[in-house]
């Protein structure tokens, strides 16, 4: 225990650097800038932004981008409040009673509700990612290759229970990105797989890449298909910012259940926090002596998913810090960040930067007080850009990804290979194929492939090892039900109603 | 993008009809690109002794992609589902021109293509942003000229403030050939 204080102790003293602070509050402050623009998620505006912290050093590089990632769904938030778009799959039911309680009026104490929610979230879940740190790091070292390997395996299960739609398709999804991934030079043999003859392709595609791709400019095309006139933006002043009272303690409740549900998600691999926000709002929905108001702007529709969103963002770090694995596609572009700045992820970060992983925990923690600190007073700059026609926006968005695209490594061929995955986005879109499956196993995929064919060399070709191994068994026995229960028909029932609502 | 023909094609040609068919082609679809990949490395070897050879994995998760897309495509047959949404050509069209133009613009090109050589300068950041702006924008059925223009304008100016003076990435500026 105290051993934590004084780790945390550590971090804060990082954190608070006045260096840090600022590349904090910038992070927050761009991010959520960018995060309030409809039609960009968390993923693309972390991929956009990457390049501006490449100047940076490495903890202040990685503070700031974990800025940005906070900013962004919070931003994300603010769109759902006040346009009805969601910026991305964790604010979706943000929409449903955030929306509705702008309309009526109160959208200020909608925004500042989420504010307050998502900072309580966040002081819990960087306690608990500060708690579960060096215990996990302690799992981590009796991992082998199979038991890693099984992991991923779960990581990608959760995906493809979390996914919407059917089962086979987010499978299907999962076994094209593990196949893109592998695009590129073999890395034991240096064998060119895959690459068409084609130079560029040899070092394989980059993850920024197949990201910008199916979520920035895939995205992009889909709504140019819709009218843009629809968009019913709050055009009320806001007024009201500070919850009364009554919200205060209306959403308590629905915070703390929130946090601790968004927590748990949030630390399994494969995308938590948009099934946190999900769960905490049919929860609350179904333990609630009103159900029938859901839907039309209850404080609880906001405060429960919001926190739950901000938990499960902050937890997702665990597995990223202490295994190396990124669970989702926003920590695999951190894991990218991390690269670039030489650092390796995974369980040796805590023992030989400990400045680094401290100080990028208790950073966490100043975001989330920075969100709250910043946005409630700029609510009407989001609004002011909010009114800025998407006919202006869009292709804004475009030349601004191209670039950062281009400048990661200042190669043309990158905008290229990003553009190709926009039309293949376009077209999995129309064939209802969900791309974060796909993107999450694209990262995981070379990972992958190195830890199974290395479990398979040390177990001489005998391919039980993974189910002989006691950690590895119980994980592919987990993934194994997790997978069944996914198929049967009435659990798809209520799966589908989940994400209806 | 003929998945929508080739929908209607079927329907009327063949005794049974396609009941699902965004699963039924996007199965197929993921059929032929599990195909493709097998083929693409069947020059690759295979397993030895205990090893696994460069094409071992590649090859092992392109079946099982073909394999799940036979899956989708044969419930695409039994099972109803909604049919494929019109894909829109215009929006998608100048998105991609634009992107590929910066693509081309920014450091300039110089390859051989069937023979021909392609020959681009590099026209430099201010260039390439604003041209791409200016297509992108064409691809909304809501441009207007004046407005486009000036957003353009403020755009690139945007764009080299932040990248080249406040980030200090080194962007090329104006073409190279002035």
């Amino acid at each position: 225990m105290t051993d934590l204080f004084a780790n945390l102790w550590l971090g804060f003293s990082v954190a608070a650097h006045p260096y840090n602070i600022g590349f904090c509050l910038l992070g927050a402050l761009v991010g959520t800038l960018v995060g309030v623009l409809p039609g960009i998620g968390t993923v693309a505006t972390v991929a956009m932004l990457l390049p501006i912290t490449f100047g940076l050093p490495p903890v202040g590089a990685l503070i700031m981008l974990a800025g940005i990632y906070y900013g962004a769904q919070y931003g994300g938030s603010t769109t759902s409040v006040l346009v009805n778009i969601p910026g991305e799959a964790t604010s979706v039911v943000t929409c449903l009673d955030g929306h509705q309680m702008a309309r009526k009026g109160r959208a200020g104490a909608a925004l500042s509700i989420a504010a307050i929610g998502s900072f309580l979230a966040g002081c819990v879940a960087t306690v608990l990612v500060a708690a579960l740190g060096v215990p996990l790091t302690s799992i981590a070292l009796l991992f082998g290759p199979a038991e890693y390997f099984s992991l991923m395996v779960l990581g990608l299960i959760f995906a493809v229970v979390l996914a919407k739609g059917s089962v086979p398709k987010a499978i299907a999804m999962i076994l094209l990105g593990l196949l893109l991934s592998m695009i590129g030079s073999d890395l034991e043999t240096g064998a060119g797989r895959m690459t068409f003859d084609i130079p560029e392709l040899s070092d394989g595609i980059g993850f920024a890449n197949v990201a910008m791709g199916v979520f920035g400019f895939a995205e992009i095309i889909r709504n140019l298909e819709m009218s843009q006139e629809s968009r019913d933006i709050v055009q009320s002043k806001i007024t009201g910012l500070m919850p009364t009272r009554q919200d205060l303690i209306d959403s308590a409740g629905p915070i703390a259940r929130g946090t601790i549900l968004g927590s748990l998600l949030g630390i399994l691999p494969g995308g938590g926090a948009v099934v946190a926000s999900f769960a905490a709002y049919t929860f609350e929905k179904r333990i609630s002596k009103h159900p029938e108001l859901f839907g039309t702007g209850v404080i609880e529709g906001v405060a429960a998913p919001e926190s739950a969103n901000n938990a499960a963002a902050q937890t997702s770090f665990i597995p990223l810090l202490t295994l190396g694995i990124p669970p989702n596609a926003v920590m695999a572009l951190m894991v990218g960040a991390m690269t670039i700045h030489g650092i390796v992820p995974g369980p040796q970060v805590m023992t030989k930067q400990p400045e680094l992983f401290w100080g990028m925990i208790a950073s966490m923690w100043l975001g989330n007080l920075m969100l709250v600190i910043i946005n409630l007073p700029l609510v009407g700059l989001w609004v002011t850009l909010l009114r800025v026609p998407y006919r202006l926006l869009f292709p804004s968005i475009i030349v601004f990804c191209c670039i950062g695209i281009y400048s990661i490594n200042n190669s043309p061929t990158d905008v290229i290979i990003a553009a190709t995955f926009g039309l293949v986005g376009y077209w999995l879109a129309k064939h209802d194929f969900e791309p974060a499956p796909l993107v999450l196993a694209f990262v995981l995929g070379p990972l992958m492939e190195e830890n199974l064919r290395r479990a398979m060399l040390i177990a001489r070709g005998d391919a039980t090892v993974f189910v002989t191994r006691p950690i590895s068994a119980g994980l592919m026995l987990i993934s194994l039900t997790l997978l069944v229960i996914a198929m049967l028909p009435m659990i798809r029932k209520r799966r589908d109603e989940v994400f209806v609502e | 993008m003929a998945e929508g023909n080739k929908a209607a094609r079927d329907g009327g040609g063949l005794r049974f009809k396609v009941r699902g068919p965004r699963d039924f082609y996007g199965g197929l679809a993921l059929i032929a690109v599990g195909i493709i990949a097998i083929w693409a490395t069947g020059d690759l070897g295979g397993s030895r002794g205990f090893a696994f050879g460069p094409g071992t994995a590649p090859r092992m998760f392109a079946i099982l992609l073909a394999f799940m897309g036979a899956l989708i495509a044969i419930g695409g047959l039994l099972a109803d589902g909604p049919p494929i949404e019109k894909f829109a050509i215009k929006g998608p069209a100048y998105v991609v021109a634009a992107i590929l133009l910066f693509a081309c613009l920014i450091r300039g090109v110089s390859l051989e293509y069937i023979g021909v050589p392609v020959n681009i300068p590099g026209f430099g950041l201010v260039v390439s942003t604003f041209v791409a702006f200016m297509v992108s924008i064409m691809g909304s059925s809501e441009m207007r000229w004046t407005e486009s223009l000036l957003a353009g304008i403020g755009m690139t100016v945007f764009c080299v403030l932040l990248f080249v003076y406040l980030l200090a990435l080194p962007f090329q500026l104006w073409p190279s050939f002035l």
